[in-house]
């Protein structure tokens, strides 16, 4: 008896279990079709758009959740309710997801297939959405569209071995902030001379701004342009040392504040601080904090043995990109470069202060008189370097925070500079996964 | 008089025993409650930001409440709180009923492979739940639980579906419980599930209680799944997600007292089961036996 139902449960459990093995191959070779086919269209892109017939289908988009937000003019929807309107030929239902731009390494390449068509992208994020496949080139006019509206800074942020991935629509780096009663403009053209001045804070422990110093003074990351994967981080010899013991100096300096846990912000706010170097994101706080005297510029110069060198931030750009799973490529793409136009940026910066980066729409008046948006976007033209997005930075990142925290220690001094330099650029080339 | 004497001394290291016990005692319980002190004030202060310049805020206020049950746009945390809630209950009733089951089995029930069964769930037990957490994902995916409102089941089945393999602490009550209880029901012409609900449960309030406690929390400690399994559905995030976004990069200056609140709120709905339950940890087996 015993015997009997164990061999019947055993058999059901059979049956189930080729079932489901049945139903996932299915599906696997159906997705593999599908893929093939898609890379087809992709490359021809849009070429069936002009069939007549109407494709009624749906579209998930994914956008961090401000655009989503009703009291913030709900940009997606209304941008995606748009382009619906404007293309009769398709009749498309959208659904929405929530993933903020910096979190489409983790959300979409975790499932590439249940992921959105259309998603938003840091471009930092690229070289693992491109590794796991989460991510379709764009080519024909869309690719042109993006070339001519966009300055090559930019382009080259969104593209790898000379393809575009993304439709760019904002820049994304850190800049100056300042209290116009301390500092005058000229003022903050020098970090030294602001030092003098009035109180500066800067967030020495966070490795997206400790590289700025070194950079500043010749430092390269993965070659000139951070994409020469085998030239790997270049902080040696003496220029390095040189920033080295700046940073020893200005750590030591009364007039010099670290800014960790948002002392930065908080200084600002009591008047214990009057500069801070932040970026987009913190610009409502800290115009509430100075009020009139509310200044923001592109990075100040630091004076290293007598010279004046310019600081670099990491600078990198949002994108939209487009999912190769996704049903009618066409649309989607369609939408992504939609979704990066003039006009939805424009709308992006009335609704949430969203800088643009189109160059048309930076040249226009009500745009360009926001010091915000001149800030942001000299920071990006010219006292920035693309952030290397090549798989091997991401061994940077633990090493320069440590070595800032042991600058804010003073563990770091002039006696040992060289040795701690060398060590810093030994381990920042290390892998930390062999 | 000698023995007066030793008495005395006796006395005396006693009471600098108990002494230095008790401070050591007070400093451990001072140190342990200043981080939920703290939070609490934090939930109620006035300042902007997220740099806390004194112990003691400026100035209080409820505003962090209410922006957290108003300010639903962007991060909704009443809809997290509800989420969470609704999950947590199911949770708690299926693993409770879960893990007792499985205890009373390996405590009462003599069968074959019963050992090594023990063995093979303790040593599951062991390795850290998160560690299959692509593959229970992609299993749910499979069966059609990873989107919308099926997620909330895909939550309830992960946080419940692997309670049994806690069972040890359950089987060691379970153990004491003594064997003539049930005998004497057995004999009275009971089943093993009536043995289970009318004799050993009534004597095992303590550890249900436990067990109802443990498992009612697991939804609002639990972060990794909610993650992973939520992915963009912004709508079924659990409030461990929500309190997780108002300390990223973009929120975090304005958020971050209301995250002290949010921390607040979820500490409520434990609480109050907790007060509910704690009578019940009285001592379970007193009467059960009359020696």
């Amino acid at each position: 008896m015993k015997a009997k139902k164990i061999t019947a449960l055993m058999m059901a459990s059979a049956m189930v279990l080729s079932l489901a093995a049945c139903g996932s191959n299915q599906e696997t070779t159906e997705t593999k079709a599908d893929q093939s086919a898609e890379e087809q269209t992709a490359s021809t892109e849009a070429a069936s758009a002009a069939e007549g017939e109407t494709i009624s289908t749906t579209m998930t988009v994914w956008a961090p959740s401000e655009d989503q937000a009703e009291d913030k003019g709900a940009w997606l929807q209304t941008m995606c309710d748009q382009f619906n309107a404007e293309h009769p030929e398709w009749d498309i239902t959208f659904e929405y997801g929530v993933c903020a731009e910096g979190d489409a390494k983790s959300t979409v390449t975790q499932d590439v297939e249940g992921a959105a068509d259309v998603y938003m992208f840091a471009n930092d994020n690229l070289t693992s959405l491109i590794s796991s496949n989460a991510i379709a080139k764009i080519g024909g006019q869309t690719a042109d569209a993006v070339k001519s509206s966009n300055s090559a800074e930019i382009v080259d942020s969104v593209s790898v071995d000379g393809d575009i991935y993304g439709v760019p629509f904002t820049t994304n780096t850190w800049f100056l902030y300042y209290d116009k009663s301390v500092f005058s403009e000229d003022d903050v053209k020098n970090l030294d001379t602001m030092l003098e001045k009035g109180k500066v804070s800067f967030p020495i422990t966070n490795s997206w701004y400790i590289a700025s110093f070194y950079v500043a003074n010749g430092c390269t990351l993965f070659g000139e342009d951070g994409t020469d994967e085998a030239a790997g981080i270049d902080f040696s010899g003496d220029k390095a040392v040189d920033v080295t013991n700046y940073l020893v100096d200005l750590v030591a300096n009364p007039n010099f504040l670290s800014d960790a846990d948002g002392a930065g912000l908080s200084g600002l706010r009591d008047g214990s601080v009057n500069a801070i170097f932040s970026g987009s994101w913190d610009a409502e706080a800290v115009k509430e904090a100075l009020g009139d005297n509310y200044g923001v510029t592109s990075l100040p110069a630091i004076t290293i043995n007598g010279e004046e060198k310019q600081m670099k931030s990491f600078a990198g750009s949002k994108a939209i990109g487009v999912n190769p799973n996704c049903e009618y490529p066409q649309i989607a793409v369609a939408l992504a470069n939609y979704l990066g136009s003039a006009e939805a940026q424009k709308a992006h910066y009335e609704m949430r202060s969203v800088i643009p980066c189109n160059t048309e729409l930076l040249a226009e008046d009500a745009i360009s008189a926001d010091v915000l948006v001149t800030a942001q976007n000299d920071t990006f033209n010219n006292t920035s370097i693309i952030q290397p997005f090549v798989s091997k930075m991401g061994d940077y990142w633990t090493p320069a925070e440590n070595f800032g925290k042991s600058l804010v220690n003073k563990e770091v001094t002039h006696d040992n500079a060289a040795e701690m330099t060398e060590n810093f650029n030994t381990s920042m080339n290390t892998s930390a996964v062999e | 008089m000698a023995k007066e004497k030793k008495n005395s001394s006796m006395r005396t290291r006693r009471i600098i025993a108990d002494t230095v016990t008790h401070i050591v005692l007070a400093v451990l319980a001072f140190i342990w409650v200043i981080p939920i002190v703290w939070i609490i004030l934090l939930s109620f202060s006035t300042q902007k930001g997220s740099y806390v310049t004194s112990f003691f805020p400026k100035g209080y206020t409820l505003k962090n409440y209410v922006k957290l049950f108003t300010d639903i746009q962007v991060l909704n945390f009443p809809q997290m709180f509800k989420n969470t809630f609704i999950i947590a209950c199911f949770v708690c009733v299926i693993s409770t009923f879960f893990v007792l089951s499985a205890a009373y089995c390996y405590s009462r029930l003599r069968f074959k492979m019963r050992k090594p069964l023990m063995n093979v769930s303790m040593i599951l037990g062991l390795f850290p739940g998160f560690m299959s957490m692509v593959a229970v994902y992609y299993i749910l995916k499979a069966v059609g639980l990873s989107e919308g409102s099926m997620i909330r089941v895909a939550l309830i089945l992960v946080y419940s579906g692997g309670a049994a393999i806690q069972f040890t602490i359950a089987k060691g009550f379970f153990d004491t419980v003594p064997k003539s209880l049930d005998e004497a029901a057995y004999l009275d012409g009971a089943t093993k599930f009536q043995v289970f609900t009318k004799v050993t449960v009534p004597l095992s309030k303590p550890i249900i209680v436990y067990t109802v406690l443990t498992s009612f929390l697991s939804p609002w400690l639990d972060f990794i799944f909610a993650k992973v399994i939520c992915r963009a559905n912004a709508e079924y995030y659990t409030v461990s997600v929500g309190l997780w976004k108002m300390l990223e990069k973009e929120y975090i200056d304005n958020w971050y007292t209301s995250f002290a609140a949010g921390a607040v709120c979820i500490s409520i709905p434990i609480a109050i089961l907790f007060v509910i339950m704690q009578k019940y940890y009285t001592d379970g087996l007193s009467g059960a036996v009359k020696g």
